[in-house]
């Protein structure tokens, strides 16, 4: 199972009065940051805080996009999330703007309120049969009925795999989307109530559906204004959502866009439902970009803007001047700013135990201690990795447990930041071009642009 | 319908071989509805009025919804989904020049299983099968449209053949109103004007 680094992650872990739980939904510590973040996902959630902004400041390694994940998670999926990197709007296909502009309006959701067909009714019988042949397309037939009819439907294959994974049988009572062929399972029938094996304690039972088997029903489904803009983009086509290949979007397009959604929003057809775009490494966008946020910020349609960033007092890209967080000082003004603390040890033991049940890894409480330890010392990320390594040399030597040797022997393996910048202290001269040596290494790194 | 064909922005295609008239309506149900209707010459008899709702902003444009007349479109269980078997009741609308009439193809149940009645608040035709086999509610826009009262005494059913027949009599005022289209028909020649979706599914 593939994990990724926040996969934990589950929600904010606040209860009703938005008091952080020391240890909730994959969340460890930073109980301050968290209440804050719960603040602003109310105002969020109550639509107050549309075309503002928050920025999470913090060292490496405290939970700033953690923080950002538990939020996106406790919005829902009906909010939109967009999470970009600083760096990611750097391209040479589409300019800065443009990557902004999109990622803004990826943010965006309308809501369409739209007719929909189903079926729902009770399952009389449904019958899949193999071809005698053993290979080729299953045949499968599903009869429903209401209270007043019935009917025999004819599956094809996709029905057919959705309705066995859904394990539908005889007596369920079930709800087909015309469109989507998404089944829902309401519960058994009431006339089946007798059946007592093989049925657990939660089962449901309903009342077999009344009139005709096939409905009219009104659904809601959200879409992004981005994804408006690449349908009605001569150019493009739908098809270029599935790449994600959308290059530039004309002005003209937005404006009849923005015009047409607010003609629905009038109607009562569309509701706007502004998201949030979720900026990480933040100090990466040079003062153009700054100077559009701003600007962006201030138009009716705008989403919630959180930023994130690690760096302190240091230089804005573009520019010679110096400004917290590389960030200028008029849009500095505008932002709520959260910041994170590093971790105590207490809570790194907690995040590492998290991630070893996200990664299915059994450690030893000693192993779990020298973690700690690790992490202690040189940074949690560093602990992070180590979880996965170790695991990896304990299942070579056909171990069930990390125990302390296998952590010992990744640690001995793979350097940390700091021991690696003591061994290159050390071994410099015989690296190549250590004529440069002299150089500082920071601006020939960090500057870009 | 009369009205339907002055309001409504009417192109006609055809050819003078061609059987029937097809017009593609563009404004007469609602904004966002486009319609299709066909209209046998010898007879001038509507045989297809189908709807769809038009592709808007982030929607697929939705299939066509058969007023009168059937689709005879292939199936194509796969990219469907599921469908109704061909064993089931098929149920279409298929207008006499004296009559609306549905019929209910399909059904091997003996006459007094059917039991078919108005609803006056609803507007609304309901059949109904002592057997619970099979149920089916519908409205006849032609009287929507026109806002004529609803009569039960001009319903009547007859069974042949497996097949249901519902007939509704029309009244004088839907006559009169035919009559008039007809007429107007009568006058005119099929143009070559321009191309109309009449795709058939």
């Amino acid at each position: 199972m593939p994990t990724g680094a926040h996969s934990h992650i589950r929600g904010l872990g606040l209860d009703d009065a938005l008091e952080a739980r020391n240890v909730s939904h994959g969340m460890v510590g930073q109980l301050e940051a968290r209440r804050a973040a719960g603040v602003i996902l109310e105002m969020i959630k109550e639509g107050k805080i549309a075309g503002r902004a928050v920025l999470i400041a913090g060292q490496p390694g405290t939970g700033k996009t953690a923080i950002a994940m538990g939020m996106a998670q406790a919005l829902g999926t009906d909010t939109p999330f967009t999470s970009i990197a600083g760096s990611e709007i750097f391209s040479l296909e589409m300019s800065k703007t443009e990557a902004l502009t999109q990622a803004f309006r990826k943010s965006i959701g309308v809501r369409i309120k739209e007719e929909t067909e189903i079926i729902e009714g009770e399952v009389v019988e449904i019958q899949i049969d193999r071809p005698a042949t053993g290979t080729g397309a299953k045949v499968g037939k599903l009869t429903l009925k209401t209270t007043e009819m019935e009917t025999i439907y004819d599956l094809g294959q996709k029905m057919i795999e959705s309705l066995t994974k859904e394990k539908v049988q005889a007596g369920d009572i079930i709800t087909i989307d015309k469109a989507t062929g998404k089944i829902t399972k309401l519960g058994r029938s009431f006339t089946r109530a007798r059946d007592y094996d093989a049925m657990g304690a939660q089962t449901r039972f309903v009342q077999c559906p009344e009139g005709e088997l096939q409905k009219r029903k009104e659904v809601v489904h959200t879409v992004t204004l981005h994804e408006i803009d690449v349908i009605n983009s001569r150019t493009q086509g739908f098809l270029a959502l599935f790449s994600g290949d959308t290059g530039e979007i004309k002005g003209e397009v937005r404006e009849q866009i923005n015009s047409k959604v607010a003609e629905w929003r009038e109607e009562g057809k569309a509701e706007i439902v502004p998201g949030v775009l979720f900026i990480d490494e933040v100090h990466m966008l040079d003062i153009e970009c700054f100077s559009f946020l701003n600007r962006a910020l201030e138009t009716d349609m705008a989403p919630v803007l959180i930023m994130a960033t690690n760096r302190g007092i240091t230089r804005i890209r573009g520019t010679q001047y110096k400004s917290p967080h590389g960030i200028p000082i008029d849009l500095l003004d505008r932002l709520l700013i959260i910041s994170t603390s590093p971790y105590q040890e207490k809570e790194i033991k907690q995040i590492l135990n998290i991630r070893c049940e996200e990664e299915d890894v059994e450690m030893s409480d000693d192993a779990l201690t020298v973690l700690t330890r690790i992490g202690v010392e040189t940074s949690l990320r560093y602990a992070i990795q180590l979880i996965t390594t170790a695991n990896l040399v304990c299942r070579k030597r056909k171990g069930t447990e990390v125990d302390v040797d296998d952590i010992k022997r990744v640690y001995s393996l793979f350097l940390d930041e700091s021991r690696s910048t003591q061994f290159l202290k050390e071994y410099q001269d015989t690296f190549m071009f250590n004529e440069m040596g002299s150089e500082p290494a920071e601006s020939a790194a960090m500057e870009t642009s | 319908m009369k009205k339907h064909l002055q309001d409504s922005r009417l192109k006609m295609v055809g050819f003078d071989l061609w059987p029937e008239f097809v017009f593609s309506l563009e404004t007469s149900r609602s904004a966002d509805h486009v319609g299709n209707v066909r209209m046998k010459k010898e007879s001038l008899i509507l045989h297809v009025r189908k709807w769809r709702k038009k592709a808007t902003i982030g929607m697929k444009e939705s299939k066509w919804e058969y007023e009168i007349g059937e689709q005879f479109a292939p199936r194509n269980l796969d990219a469907e989904g599921l469908m109704e078997s061909t064993s089931n009741p098929i149920f279409a609308r298929k207008d006499t020049s004296l009559a609306f009439q549905w019929r209910v193809r399909n059904l091997p149940y003996p006459i007094e299983t059917y039991d078919v009645t108005l609803n006056n608040d609803t507007r609304q035709v309901t059949v109904r099968t002592t057997n619970k086999k099979y149920y089916k509610k519908f409205d006849i826009p032609d009287m929507d449209r026109a806002q004529l009262p609803l009569e039960p005494a001009n319903l009547s059913i007859a069974y042949g053949n497996n097949t249901l027949i519902i007939t509704y009599k029309k009244p004088k005022e839907i006559l009169q109103m035919e009559k008039e289209i007809q007429d107007e028909f009568k006058k005119l020649k099929a143009s070559k004007e321009g191309d109309v979706d009449c795709t058939p599914s």
